[in-house]
């Protein structure tokens, strides 16, 4: 009853001078309020990127020297602009290969499992992809030939890296959560270990790793291969790519993956982040309302269709933001590949930040890094918007 | 009727205790779980294992890689802790992250507070240019913020007029005095709370100021203790912009000191596992004893997120 008398009194006052007063007053106070925040982020959050473009667009080595237009974009991805459009319509073609083939269910509304497609739809969709393809591959190779090989390189190996971590450390730690979930002891104990990683100094941890993947014999790593009966390796120092130091092989270019230098660096970039993603999918998995599943086990569905048909798609807003922080984490990363980063893996772990960073750092080309990491910064973009067109539009939100 | 107002319940946290419904899975189940379970245990500690028996290593028994050490080398640590010279960074570190955290609390208290409860022109529109700013990568302002410090673009207050920030305890921390998640994650909190509370504290003649400090900010502990630890961890263990804008010992904090003396201990593997274990042990007291509120601060940071 009280509030209903206060509501009545407020509304009463609504017109007199008083609540002007209120009003103007608490404008003021807001903009206060706000003030430090927004100072803050304008200039050092956004006044940055303006900043950042204007320097890219200049010749600036510790000193600005002058305008000199797009030409440390020239000099970054070459100045073969045929290169480059095909490299971007290749991309494009993708997209438009995948709408191809979403937009193409038949009686979508009906049941989506027993929908089919046109075969027509389909020569059309894997047409299309190829093309796309090809002009990828085609784009690349001239833009490799005209541009800044370092730079170009580290494109793909930051990519290895988003690819070989974020999946493998997704589903380990949906697989953690899921048990941690079950009714068993110890679960706050469990949780408290996994979660260690993740929160310790990522320089501290790196170093750490740097010596169990050293290359000597007594290294952890190798000691561990040792136990299953494999001869040493030579871990972080190692420039060969995985498959043919697996393989024998003498594969080359980008579908032969990365090297064993990268790889180990990745399985350091899992140990940290499993925890992390576990806590959140375990936080995720007890927000599902058990009604639900109550619901599905009258109907008589067994362990698997629960999960299957009842988590997976109740858990994929969780899944969709954990992926998609992970990609632009992994696009992000430095600190512990910068520790990590050994004269012997030649470059092959150099990601699209530690490349900048070296431009910058070593070798004082301030305008140049710029450009370097305006075009990384297009590219996140660009992710990011793909991830959420293809993969946000399947999150169910129930 | 108005609906009852718990005040526990409004600042509450992600819970991380819950557990499927039913009975526990059968015995062989339940082992295979277990197993699964303490495997992954056993990798996510090893390292920190290795990492503290390295340390207390004489240099022969890294080189021969036992599995502990014979007699531990506690001297190791006064040794690392010398060369290194982690008297200086250590102050620095703690320093660094005491001003950083205050300054990003109070931005965040404040702006949280305005976006949430307060009625001005263009709250929205603000709102919306803040989160945006949430996905830029940090090499992309890395280069102009350095200008800004060195004084190059912008007058910089320093106690002699305008000058540069480079080398000094503000330029490491002014630029992480805000924090757009922090704000996100408070604005949230403070907007769940009821209105009538508000009515109520205006009758009683509170202005917004008082409000804020004698109502919501004692309601809302669980997301404040959330911003404050993601704070902690990202002022302690940050690196990359501290390396870049110093070049002196007087402001240089723990992580780069690390870092300087992994490439200068060359092998002695012992000293700089001692390094390590130095710099994270802060971080693992706060962890040990908020273990609870820690994790479900960052669980609660990741589902609202």
């Amino acid at each position: 009853m009280a509030t209903t008398t206060q509501t009545a009194l407020s509304s009463k006052r609504k017109f007199t001078f008083n609540s002007f007063w209120n009003s103007a007053q608490e404008q003021i106070l807001g903009y206060l309020f706000i003030l430090p925040a927004i100072l803050l982020v304008c200039l050092f959050g956004l006044f940055p990127i303006g900043y950042s473009f204007y320097m890219s667009l200049r010749r600036w080595r510790v000193i600005d020297r002058g305008y000199i237009g797009f030409g440390n974009y020239a000099k970054a991805l070459g100045d073969d602009w045929i290169g480059i459009v095909l490299f971007i319509v290749g991309f494009l073609l993708l997209l438009v290969a995948y709408y191809i083939w979403d937009s193409s269910w038949l009686s979508k509304d009906d049941d989506p499992l027993n929908s089919k497609r046109e075969g027509s739809t389909i020569i059309a969709t894997v047409v299309t992809f190829v093309i796309g393809l090809v002009a990828i591959a085609q784009g690349w190779g001239r833009m490799f030939e005209a541009g800044d090989d370092d730079y170009l390189a580290s494109l793909p190996i930051t990519f290895y890296y988003a690819i070989g971590a974020v999946p493998i450390q997704l589903a380990l730690a949906l697989v953690l959560a899921y048990i941690l979930f079950q009714k068993l002891r110890g679960q706050e104990l469990f949780r408290m270990f996994f979660f260690l990683p993740y929160v310790t100094p990522v320089i501290a941890t790196a170093l750490v790793f740097r010596f169990i993947f050293s290359p000597r014999q007594t290294s952890l790593a190798n000691q561990l291969l040792e136990r299953i009966g494999l001869s040493p390796q030579q871990w972080l120092f190692e420039s060969e790519k995985l498959i043919n130091l697996i393989f024998g092989t003498n594969l080359d270019g980008f579908f032969s993956g990365p090297s064993m230098a990268l790889w180990s660096i990745t399985l350091f970039g899992i140990w940290t982040f499993v925890g992390y993603n576990t806590i959140i999918f375990l936080a995720g998995l007890g927000n599902i309302p058990t009604s639900v599943y109550e619901a599905a086990e009258i109907d008589g569905a067994n362990h698997f269709e629960l999960f299957r048909y009842i988590t997976v798609p109740l858990l994929s807003p969780v899944t969709f933001y954990l992926s998609l922080i992970g990609f632009i984490g992994t696009f992000k990363a430095f600190n512990h590949i910068f520790v990590m980063q050994t004269p012997s893996a030649q470059g092959t772990v150099e990601t699209a930040s530690v490349a900048i960073f070296n431009t910058f750092y070593k070798a004082s080309q301030f305008g140049y890094a710029t450009a370097q990491a305006m075009i990384l910064f297009a590219i996140i973009m660009f992710l990011t918007f793909v991830q959420t067109k293809v993969f946000g539009e399947k999150v169910f939100y129930g | 009727m108005a609906k009852a107002i718990d005040p526990l319940e409004i600042g509450r946290t992600v819970s991380l205790d819950k557990t499927a419904r039913g009975k526990a899975p059968v015995p062989w189940i339940q082992v295979l779980m277990y197993l699964t379970l303490i495997i992954g245990v056993v990798v996510a500690i090893t390292p920190f294992y290795w990492m503290v028996s390295s340390s207390l290593m004489t240099y022969n028994e890294t080189a021969l890689r036992r599995i502990y050490p014979e007699l531990p080398q506690w001297s190791n640590y006064a040794e690392a802790w010398r060369q290194a010279k982690f008297s200086r960074y250590f102050l620095n570190s703690v320093i660094i992250t005491a001003v950083t955290l205050a300054g990003q609390l109070s931005t965040s208290i404040l702006a949280g507070y305005a976006f949430a409860r307060m009625r001005f022109w263009g709250r929205d529109l603000l709102f919306a240019l803040l989160l945006s700013t949430m996905m830029v990568p940090s090499m992309v302002l890395m280069i102009p913020n350095l200008q800004i410090i060195r004084g190059g673009i912008f007058c910089l207050p320093t106690l002699s007029g305008c000058g540069s920030w480079y080398n000094t305890l503000a330029g490491i921390t002014v630029p992480f005095m805000v924090s757009v998640f922090s704000i996100f994650l408070l604005r949230q909190f403070f907007a769940q709370i009821p209105n009538e509370l508000w009515d109520a504290a205006r009758m009683d003649g509170a202005s917004h100021f008082r409000f804020l400090y004698r109502i919501i900010i004692p309601m809302s502990k669980a997301p404040i203790f959330t911003v404050l630890i993601l704070g902690f961890i990202g002022a302690w263990n940050d690196f990359l912009w501290p390396l870049v804008v110093t070049t002196t010992e007087r402001w240089r904090p723990l992580m780069v000191g690390l870092w300087t003396l992994q490439s200068e201990a060359g092998p002695e593997t012992q000293l700089i596992m001692a390094a390590s274990v130095i710099t994270i042990i802060p971080i693992l007291i706060l962890y040990f004893f908020t273990q609870r509120q820690f994790t479900e601060g960052i669980a609660t940071s990741g589902l609202k997120g």
